[in-house]
């Protein structure tokens, strides 16, 4: 009876199976091509891609990363939207809550910050990766366009989930940001009245940011990173040099390769909410300003310039360089130095951006290690 | 599929394999990642409170076998107030508070000591409204037993303990918080402030109030010069001083028992200002307006208007002038200061906030100069000026200094010193801790239920007003504590012709008690309408009931009386003692409902009496009163 019956429940089963795959396990090579291409998700992917492709020096795997800790990030933010009531009078209790009484809160919370924190910070590395190998250059120019917006979606993203804790972290920081929002001539108070729904940060603005951060945002970035990833396949593949190149099926290896980073993404993400505990400051009060009043770090860089002249930093120094990222495909039209790190005919170019990019940085660094009490420079080490 | 498998199945030569290296990396990624969530895991199951349950359920099987290892009972526990916005979950760890068998537990196990938890019901009012810390945490960290940071009020120590008493126990004091009642009246303002300070206030009076505000001589000059102009101020009554007989003065001085109110060298009350120098800080002249008419000087006056004849008025203000002058600073200054000076004068009124106490006519009502104590329990400090001076940088201790030295916190501070010694700094510093910002729900606190201010009308409420029974007595929530008798239902306690003869003259009914009504001279007409108006308005009719007075309850009354011992405190027949009020004759002053509604519950009536709770039933209550009423009065034989 076990014999018949056995084959009976495997055809079920296979049935089953193609049923939701459309295809079995792949085992010839134009199975597995034919896999990639009947697959939503994996006919982002070529069928073949160049040998070169799989190197790490290549990309360093930046955007991948970028994408995995965004994945990271909406599985870590549907867990907390569970807990999380968007209310002034509640959020910063509901936060208490998910530290202290929800099953695995503290962890998926200190995994979403760091997590976000991270994908700021590789984001923004995969743009000087994308620069300094020159593969902005046609036909990527666009691609290029969508990843500044990429970059800045990810800077909102971040931006609006820092409110959400609901302590003096997140208050002053974003009084601090949606100030250098108002620097903007004209439209800067209008800016920021339609940002934070009033003049002060209060329960409209937390429901704004709330419904930007959880709803609108996201939505936007997996609309642009689909988007994003369709061009890099429609523009020719990742930029390489030109010349031949070995071509390998892209299942297997170049999704084994993928899966590894996933893994190493998730193993550190894990580790840094094991070892670190996200800030939870005092609840917000907006009658106390902390000193200094800081705003997220990824902004103190501007901070620091608006500490200068607040024209400068507020307004100045940003519009420039969001302008100059969004024209700089369609003004650097030289095709030399594609797919090549630090190309020896791309030299001025990556020598600006390079000095451009270490300003960032050191001023980012400045604004979060060397300032205290009214912006005054104090060493990180002093007591 | 384990590479392994696959590596067999695969056809050969679809391009390069799979290095080693990368299914090596694939194999140690694999097992980091399960370690990860496995250490998460691990994390979660041996949080602080899940490992102290354990403990927990180990400790009862130890004590209690029968109870097993109450594993039924797991899981984070929380006591959750909405009103009070307050999420308390100390009892996840906490387990043994209520358990009486804990009481040598070790901690976090241990009972909750005393009896606060019968008065203080966890489930109403969780345990961070006494004792402070973060009540939503999970872990001793998390619940500040110790200051952490991000979390501003750490649990409360020993010391503050009453500071939490008193933010609910707003207007009654908590009986055993001590040190907060010493220090609430340490704050309250009295008006002989301004008084002493005219005279030089420490030289004065020891016991003054107002504050040292550190003034140079100078400015000392400007004040009172500014002081002293007319702030229109009603003219006084003309005397002719030629046939004051200040021996006389003294008698009635005796006789209205003004020490009732006022203190003599510290001696007598604490409700109006020390006499004993009253003679050198104003004139006989003002003595004399005062006391006939205090209402006229001083609208919002404590001090009845004694039914005095003009010469006796006359020879009170003499009486004082003579024995209550003794010369202090005889060197002392005592010519008018320059007038010219006033303006500068009315600058430092206004400079060091003197408004913000004392009351001037002509002066613009302005905000109180300090900053709002509202909240000061939760305020945050700046630690700096502490850590200057080697001290701990904490709220109490920041409290503490500034009311003691309010230079070492702010220098050039206008704050006055007010000589507090630390004792005094200290209950001072825990009545402010008790002012918290976020008010507690009104039905969390203890105070006398607001009613409307309760102001007698007609002849009843003239005469309340002239004497000022409201200074001392209290009607409907109105009213000063001096007396303790209450008058809502005194109609229903005393008999109505007592009341009649008590006001015209009021003769003490404990000897033993030191503040007695002092004598108003009440005319007969006047006491008859108080008397009407008290027995028939302020009663209470549950206690007008009828009590058995038959021969028979007489007996079981005097039985009763001699079980109880009563006569150790109540003077019956030609013994007994003196705390209680003496029984003979109480049957002309009492009323036999209130009589038994007294013996039976005492601290219901008063709180705070003497008076022993016998858990008398009604039927010995009526006993017993019905014995104590019948006692006859002794014969002429003036307590007094």
């Amino acid at each position: 009876m076990s014999e018949r019956r056995a084959p009976a429940l495997r055809r079920t089963l296979t049935r089953l199976a193609r049923s939701v795959f459309r295809i079995g396990w792949p085992r010839s090579r134009a199975d597995r091509a034919a896999a990639l291409l009947s697959s939503l998700v994996l006919h982002l992917h070529p069928s073949r891609v160049r040998a070169r492709v799989l190197r790490p020096q290549t990309t360093l795997g930046l955007g991948l990363v970028g994408f995995y800790l965004f994945l990271v990030l909406t599985v870590t933010g549907l867990a907390l939207m569970l807990y999380y009531v968007p209310h002034p009078d509640a959020a910063y209790r509901s936060m208490k809550d998910i530290e202290y009484a929800t099953t695995f809160g503290r962890l998926i919370r200190n995994a979403h910050r760091w997590a976000a924190h991270g994908m700021v910070a590789i984001v923004f590395l995969h743009m000087c990766r994308v620069f300094f190998t020159g593969a902005y250059k046609r036909p990527r120019e666009f691609n290029w366009v969508v990843g500044v917006a990429l970059l800045l979606l990810t800077l909102a993203l971040s931006f609006t989930g820092y409110l959400l804790p609901w302590d003096q972290l997140a208050f002053w920081a974003i009084t601090v940001g949606t100030s250098i929002v108002a620097y903007a001539p004209v439209v800067g108070e209008r800016l920021r009245y339609l940002l934070l729904g009033g003049h002060e940060i209060g329960q409209a603005a937390l429901l704004r940011f709330y419904v930007l951060h959880c709803l609108v945002l996201p939505l936007a970035m997996g609309f642009l990173v689909a988007f994003h990833f369709w061009r890099v396949r429609k523009d020719g593949g990742l930029a390489l040099p030109p010349g031949p190149s070995r071509r390998v099926l892209a299942w297997p290896h170049l999704l084994f390769r993928e899966l590894l980073v996933l893994l190493l993404v998730l193993v550190v993400v894990n580790v840094a909410a094991i070892a670190f505990d996200a800030p939870l400051e005092e609840i917000a009060d907006a009658a106390r300003t902390p000193n200094p009043a800081k705003a997220p770090w990824y902004f103190l860089g501007l901070q620091e310039l608006v500490h200068y002249g607040a024209v400068l930093g507020g307004v100045v120094v940003p519009a420039v360089m969001v302008l100059a990222l969004l024209a700089l495909p369609y003004v650097d039209t030289r095709p030399g130095g594609v797919g090549v790190w630090f190309a020896r005919e791309r030299r001025l170019a990556n020598a600006v951006f390079g000095v451009i990019a270490l300003a960032v940085v050191v001023l980012t660094v400045v604004g979060t290690f060397f300032r205290g009490p009214n912006w005054a420079w104090v060493w990180p080490w002093a007591p | 599929v384990s590479p392994k498998g696959e590596e067999r199945r695969r056809p050969r030569g679809l391009g390069r394999r799979i290095p080693a290296r990368l299914r090596w990396s694939f194999l140690f990624l694999s097992f980091a990642l399960l370690a990860t969530v496995a250490v998460a895991v691990v994390k979660e199951r041996r949080a602080g409170w899940r490992v102290w349950q354990e403990r927990f359920a180990e400790l009862e099987g130890e004590q209690t076998p029968a109870k097993g290892n109450g594993d039924a009972e797991r899981g984070l526990r929380q006591i959750w107030l909405p009103a009070l916005d307050r999420v308390d979950r100390c009892t996840s760890c906490h387990l043994g508070i209520a358990d009486p068998e804990m009481a040598r537990a070790p901690q976090p196990f241990r009972t909750h000591g005393g009896t606060w938890l019968e008065t203080h019901r966890p489930d109403r009012f969780g345990c961070t409204t006494c004792h402070g810390g973060q009540g939503e945490a999970t872990t001793y960290r998390g619940a500040a037993h110790e200051r952490i940071p991000f979390w501003p009020q750490p649990m409360v120590s020993r010391e503050l303990m009453e500071a939490r008493c008193g933010t609910c126990h707003r207007e009654r004091q908590p009986r055993a918080a001590r040190w907060l009642a010493r220090g609430r009246a340490l704050v309250k303002v009295r008006p002989a402030w301004l008084r002493g300070w005219l005279k030089n206030p420490k030289a004065y009076l020891e016991r003054s109030r107002m504050g040292d505000f550190r003034l140079k001589p100078e400015e000392v000059e400007a004040l009172t010069s500014f002081l002293l102009q007319p702030h229109g101020v009603p003219a006084l009554d003309v005397v002719d001083w030629s046939r004051a007989d200040p021996e006389r003065g003294g008698e009635i001085f005796r006789r209205s028992r003004c020490v009732t109110c006022h203190s003599v060298n510290g001696r007598g009350g604490t409700l109006a200002p020390e006499l004993a120098h009253v003679g050198a800080k104003v004139t006989r002249d003002w003595l004399y307006s005062w006391i006939r008419d205090p209402r006229r000087l001083q609208p919002k006056t404590l001090m009845p208007r004694f039914r005095f004849a003009d010469d006796e008025v006359r020879d009170l203000a003499a009486y004082l002038e003579r024995d209550f002058s003794e010369p202090r600073g005889q060197d002392a200054d005592d010519s008018l200061p320059e007038p010219a000076l006033a303006p500068e004068g009315r600058h430092i009124f206004e400079r060091r906030g003197c408004y913000s106490c004392h009351e001037l006519e002509g002066f613009p009502t302005l905000p109180r100069i300090g900053p709002k104590l509202t909240g000061i329990g939760d305020r945050v400090l700046e630690p700096a000026p502490l850590l200057a001076r080697g001290i701990v940088p904490s709220l109490p201790n920041w409290i503490f200094t500034k009311v003691s030295h309010p230079d070492d916190v702010l220098p050039g501070a206008r704050m006055p010193t007010f000589g507090f010694t630390p004792d005094e700094a200290a209950a001072v510093t825990v009545a402010l801790m008790s002012q918290r910002a976020r008010q507690t729900p009104a039905a969390w606190t203890t105070h006398d239920p607001v009613l409307p201010p309760y102001e007698p009308q007609g002849r009843f409420g003239a005469l309340v007003r002239r004497y000022r029974c409201l200074s001392c007595h209290r009607i409907r929530g109105t009213g000063g504590t001096l007396s303790t008798v209450l008058l809502d239902r005194i109609g229903s306690q005393l008999r109505r012709d007592y009341i009649e003869r008590f006001v015209q003259n009021p003769i003490g009914v404990r000897v033993s008690l030191p503040v007695r009504m002092p004598h108003l001279n009440i005319a007969p007409e006047e006491a008859r309408v108080l008397a009407d108006y008290l027995s028939t308005v302020m009663v209470d009719d549950s206690l007008e009931v009828e009590v058995p007075r038959d021969p028979a309850t007489v007996a079981r009354g005097r039985e009763l009386f001699d079980r109880h011992g009563c006569i150790g405190c109540h003077i019956a027949g030609e013994h007994g003692g003196y705390v209680g009020p003496e029984l003979n004759g109480s049957g002309s002053r009492l009323k036999a409902g209130w009589t038994v509604a007294w013996l039976m519950d005492p601290e219901r009536w008063k709180p705070g009496t003497l008076q022993p709770d016998y858990r008398l039933s009604r039927a010995d209550a009526e006993a017993l009163a019905a014995y104590t009423l019948s006692l006859p009065a002794r014969r002429a034989k003036a307590v007094q």
